[in-house]
């Protein structure tokens, strides 16, 4: 991931898991976020924490415009504000009822949730389509050591010859979550196979790191 | 058509939930699973010998297997829910059905485990429950490559109602659907069809609910 001295951005989830008038759960280095996408199609990531009594709001639900905790259905803006408390109808919940938010970007299938303020864009992928998201239970080193490749400055490791396309790695403490990504001309039965060969990787990477044999 | 049930169990709520989506109307009898252990009892072991529910009793037909019983609903009711004649799909609905024994034995032991207190050795569940989830995470993508979104087809078969109940209640059991993406699309796919029923732990989706207007009580 490219980083500067004011922030960085980390590769979270794919666009094609974000249908709109959904929420996910999202992992980044600045902690957990809940990942949404408005029924007008657009994101937003907030503190995966309700302020009202901590419930986790990647586990409710969005309605129109807003992200609502399942508990007891306080419901937040993209902005973060509070826009509404259900047992409270009448009341204009006050400024200063708020989740943090964090930026988001989406280009070429992928999102990317900010730490701080990052100073450039995410980085392109050009002529690369995302297939799947996988969490490998290891670490950076292990992980390039199973695809046989080191990783760009952009976060990409290239895969050993026909083992499973390019990945674009998130690392986090003690597990990575890679994106599989393929050729933009890749058909069906090789996006099959890279989803396979990522299976494969990620047993060798799991084992590795369990044996120690890379830290 | 008599279904021995207990609210609380995820194999008994596959059988409802079949029946809510095939239209097919049961006669349930309560069975004090917890703590009453009736299951164990003479008289469900008459029925069952290997002491387990769900049991169907239509006539003299006994059924005690939850994949065979989901099979006979939709092939009385629905038969769109039963594999079409291609043979892949055939043997893909059949793979997904016995599958489905996995994660009863690794995510529901897990949660017996947490909820009941059932000794075991919960690391072991837990890992087995998490290699399974691997799988059905990796055969949705596999079908979605394909243009389909359940386990066996574009449609949903037995095969998902199997496979649905213990993997949506696995964080009953201490295991995380946060990282599976494809598992958590096709969730979300089958809590919306028509006639999805809910159990405790597994909701319909919140935002085809009405909102509601007023609510009392504590916020
Ligand atoms: N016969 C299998 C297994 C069903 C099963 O495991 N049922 C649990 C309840 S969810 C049970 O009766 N367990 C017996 C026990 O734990 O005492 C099926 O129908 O899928
Ligand atoms: S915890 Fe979120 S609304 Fe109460």
């Amino acid at each position: 991931m490219p980083s500067d001295t004011t922030g960085f951005w980390t590769p979270v989830a794919l666009s094609a898991d974000l249908p709109a008038g959904t929420v996910i759960p999202a992992r980044t280095p600045a902690g957990s976020v809940a990942l949404w996408r408005s029924e007008a199609g657009r994101l937003a990531a907030s503190a995966d924490r309700c302020p009202h009594r901590g419930m986790r709001l990647s586990h409710g639900f969005v309605r129109g415009e807003a992200l609502s905790c399942i508990y007891h259905g306080w419901s937040y803006a993209q902005a973060g504000n509070c826009l509404r408390i259900p047992a409270h109808p009448g009341l204009t919940p006050p400024e200063t009822i708020r989740v943090a938010i964090h930026e988001v970007a989406e280009a070429d299938g992928v999102i990317w949730v900010a730490a701080g303020v990052p100073a450039s864009k995410p980085p392109r992928l050009d002529g690369l389509t995302p297939l799947r998201s996988l969490t490998v239970l290891a670490g950076k080193d292990a992980i390039e050591t199973a695809a046989g490749g080191k990783t760009s400055p952009d976060g990409l490791v290239e895969t050993a010859a026909g083992a499973g396309g390019v990945w674009l790695l998130a690392a986090d403490d003690g597990q990575t979550l890679v994106h599989v990504l393929v050729r933009d001309d890749a058909g069906t039965k090789d996006r099959i196979a890279a989803s396979r060969a990522a299976e494969s990787l990620r047993r060798r990477a799991e084992n590795l790191q369990r044996e120690g044999i890379v830290q | 058509m008599k279904l021995y049930d207990y609210i609380l169990s995820p194999s008994c709520y596959k059988v409802r939930l079949m029946a809510a989506l095939t239209g097919v109307k049961l006669d349930l009898q309560p069975v004090d699973f917890h703590p009453g252990l009736e299951h164990r009892g003479p008289e469900l072991l008459a029925l069952n010998p290997a002491g387990s529910i769900p049991i169907l009793k239509d006539g003299d037909l006994i059924l005690t297997e939850s994949s065979a019983i989901l099979v006979y609903l939709a092939a009385k009711a629905a038969a769109e829910w039963l594999a079409g004649d291609k043979p892949e799909e055939a043997a893909r609905v059949q793979q997904w059905l016995s599958f489905s024994g996995r994660l009863t034995t690794s995510l529901g032991g897990a949660r017996l485990h947490e909820m009941l207190l059932r000794p075991g050795d919960i690391d072991a569940l837990q890992a087995q429950g998490i290699s399974a989830l691997r799988e059905l995470e990796a055969g949705l993508v596999e079908q979605s490559l394909r243009g389909r979104r359940f386990v066996a087809a574009d449609r949903p078969t037995v095969a998902d109602i199997a496979c649905f109940p213990y993997v949506a209640l696995a964080p009953d059991g201490g295991v995380s659907l946060d990282p599976y993406p494809a598992i958590r699309l096709w969730s979300r796919a089958l809590r919306s069809l028509d006639g999805f029923i809910e159990m405790p732990g597994i909701h319909r989706l919140h935002e085809l609910k009405p909102e509601p207007l007023i609510e009392t009580g504590e916020a």
